[in-house]
């Protein structure tokens, strides 16, 4: 999809205004502090419908207002090919209101309310890539979780329902381990929490899978020869190798054609069985300890470089997280961000809208460089950018239109470079 | 507080009553007949001396037995469990049920605090082993949230080894209703749980003996 036209009203500092922004993007240049990143929160809000900083949503509206709102026409773009057979990309609105009494929020796709606001996600079809992503591989599991979550419940149908409701059974599992209730009453929960979990578990390892060998490319092409390793580790023990193991290729490949409700209940079975059988021999542990010990709430995806030669190296690779230099998580954490625009791209079958907040500022000159020349062969769809200065906008040979802002306010109409 | 504002206070804390529907009950009943209100206050006061659960299942009765347990025309080997006594009403209003209630009083919800000790499930058994009934079969029509499905899950459990039939309420598209305006989920439930055009009913499907009493109309 195409941003063709954004509206501003009552957001962060950010002036109300009615942008229409060009099919190729835009250049957005400004010091620090102006509103850069505001700018994109603005756009990438739309997609996801809620801050991607997590900022709560009142906090979100600019000092002394009562309200926000955020208004996006989105439509084919130059670059869009229709699909065969699929509907003709057609323009449409999507919309997001906050107010702060109450608080209420309304989000809107052409003008109507969508049943619930997980209906309304990934409209926008954005990925947004910032500085702080180095957090995806230097940071604890529950950072990748989250990043997971955000890209499946955009992009894969039935992840966020399953999601959801594997939470709510956790909760109340957990409050009955805490309870130190009865086997009976513990167990009672378990069909319910493997059947939203096995959902869970299916879909992201599917999505690890399929995403493995785009990684390893960006990884080695961004480093110069580095061949990077992205591995899923389920929180369920057993897992590859176990009977009826569910991780054989082919079992639900991510991100084909989703199965229908019917297929994919029958492709969740397996897995649910076996996040079954654990949570069964894992019963007496987890009374124990009064709290769910297994399960996709402790899942993890790692990151890892392949080493040279035959040094012998734990699988999965040598783990980023403790052994990566600067550089190199901040090229695994924009390996992840363009398998996501690649989730994007199948998903929808456009290209992803890039949002690349000032992401060379920590990358030496290098990996800057080969990172444009991947960006520029793989995005080709319209891309938002910030630089803190003009030398910094490097992208497309310098063609994107340039955009002022500066205390909030954005002066369009700058001449390309 | 005045006693208007009491009142007010009162009708207020009803289900799906707001303040402002609140305060117009009450100057309802100051403008109307004096008689009128004193009808009411007497049906609450009748309601609490005269009406109490059911000593069997638990459903609202005037005597020691609710209507359904006394009716001898009720089928007995069958008990359908629901959550409230409020549930055995909208069964009942189907006239489609013959069989016997037996009302929970809740589902299971650690977080906030009810487990199987607070809900009728030990008088449940109880019902089942002494065996004066006969029961049969147990539907168990707790509702579809997590809590109620845990709930039928613990049920189940429980219920199994003492030898009865356990059967679960089937989900999927209301009738009448248009495809259109069925929620996602519905929607998966029911293409998961669908089934030949003209085919035996679900009931014979899974081997019931009680299709006719079932259906009876």
């Amino acid at each position: 999809m195409t941003l063709h036209r954004l509206r501003l009203q009552g957001f962060r500092n950010l002036e109300d205004a009615t942008l229409e922004l060009p099919a190729e993007g835009v250049a957005l240049v400004g010091a620090n502090a102006q509103g850069k990143s505001n700018f994109l929160e603005a756009i990438h809000y739309l997609e996801i419908f809620r801050s991607c900083r997590g900022t709560r949503d009142t906090r979100l509206i600019r000092f002394g207002e009562d309200f926000f709102r955020l208004e996006a026409r989105i439509g084919p773009g130059a670059s869009s090919v229709p699909e065969p057979g699929g509907d003709a990309p057609r323009s449409r609105s999507v919309a997001a209101a906050v107010q702060r009494a109450g608080p209420i929020k309304k989000v809107t796709v052409d003008g109507e309310e969508p049943p619930r606001i997980g209906d309304a996600l990934g409209e926008m079809g954005s990925v947004l890539f910032t500085p702080d992503d180095v957090r995806l591989v230097a940071d604890g599991p529950q950072e990748r979780r989250r990043f997971l979550d955000i890209v499946l419940s955009v992009n894969a149908p039935g992840y966020l329902e399953a999601l959801q409701r594997y939470r709510q059974v956790l909760a109340q599992r957990n409050a009955a381990l805490r309870d130190r209730a009865p086997r009976a009453t513990v167990e009672a929960w378990d069909p319910l929490l493997a059947g939203a979990g096995a959902r869970v578990l299916r879909m992201r390892a599917a999505w690890v899978r399929a995403g493995a060998p785009t990684f390893r490319s960006v990884v080695e092409e961004v480093s110069g020869g580095e061949r990077g390793v992205l591995a899923y580790q389920p929180g369920v023990p057993g897992g590859p190798g176990a009977p009826g193991n569910p991780g054989t290729p082919g079992s639900g490949a991510f991100p084909a054609v989703q199965p229908d409700e019917h297929e994919a209940a029958s492709i969740d079975a397996p897995w649910g069985d076996w996040f079954a059988g654990a949570l069964r021999e894992g019963l007496e542990a987890d009374r124990r300890r009064g709290t769910t010990l297994i399960g996709p709430h402790r899942d993890e995806f790692t990151m890892g470089l392949e080493p040279d030669g035959e040094d012998p190296a734990p699988k999965g690779g040598r783990d980023l997280r403790e052994y990566g230099s600067g550089g190199q998580k901040r090229t695994a954490a924009l390996a992840l961000r363009i398998l996501e625009a690649e989730t994007v791209l199948r998903r929808r079958g456009r290209p992803a809208l890039l949002l690349l907040d000032d992401v060379f500022a920590e990358l030496d000159a290098d990996r800057s460089e080969r990172v444009l020349g991947l960006l520029d062969r793989t995005a080709a769809g319209q891309v938002v950018l910030t630089a803190p200065k003009d030398a910094d906008v490097r992208f497309r040979h310098d063609r994107l239109p340039r955009w002022r802002i500066s205390g909030g306010r954005i002066e369009t109409g700058g001449e390309g470079g | 507080m005045s006693a208007l504002d009491e009142l007010v206070r009162e009708f207020g804390r009803l289900p799906g009553v707001g303040p402002r529907t609140a305060t117009r009950l009450v100057y309802h009943l100051l403008r109307g007949r004096r008689e009128d209100a004193h009808r009411l206050a007497g049906a609450i006061e009748a309601l609490l001396e005269r009406v109490r659960p059911c000593s069997r299942c638990g459903t609202f009765a005037e005597a020691d037995l609710c209507e359904v347990c006394r009716d001898p025309s009720r089928e007995r080997s069958l008990v359908c469990v629901v959550e409230g006594a409020f549930e055995v009403q909208s069964i009942e209003k189907t006239r489609r049920y013959r069989g016997l209630y037996h009302v929970l009083g809740g589902r299971l919800s650690p977080l906030d605090g009810v487990g199987p000790d607070d809900l009728a499930v030990a008088a449940l058994a109880e019902r089942i082993e002494s065996g004066q009934e006969g029961i049969v079969e147990v539907i168990l029509a707790t509702s579809p949230s997590v809590e109620g499905e845990a709930t039928a899950v613990y049920l189940e459990g429980v219920l199994r080894p003492l030898g009865v039939r356990v059967t679960r309420l089937a989900r999927g598209i209301p009738v009448g209703s248009d495809l259109e305006y069925v929620d996602g989920s519905t929607l998966a439930e029911a293409l998961a749980g669908r089934r030949e055009v003209r085919a035996e009913t679900p009931a014979q499907a899974v081997g019931a003996d009680h299709e006719d009493m079932l259906l009876r109309e």
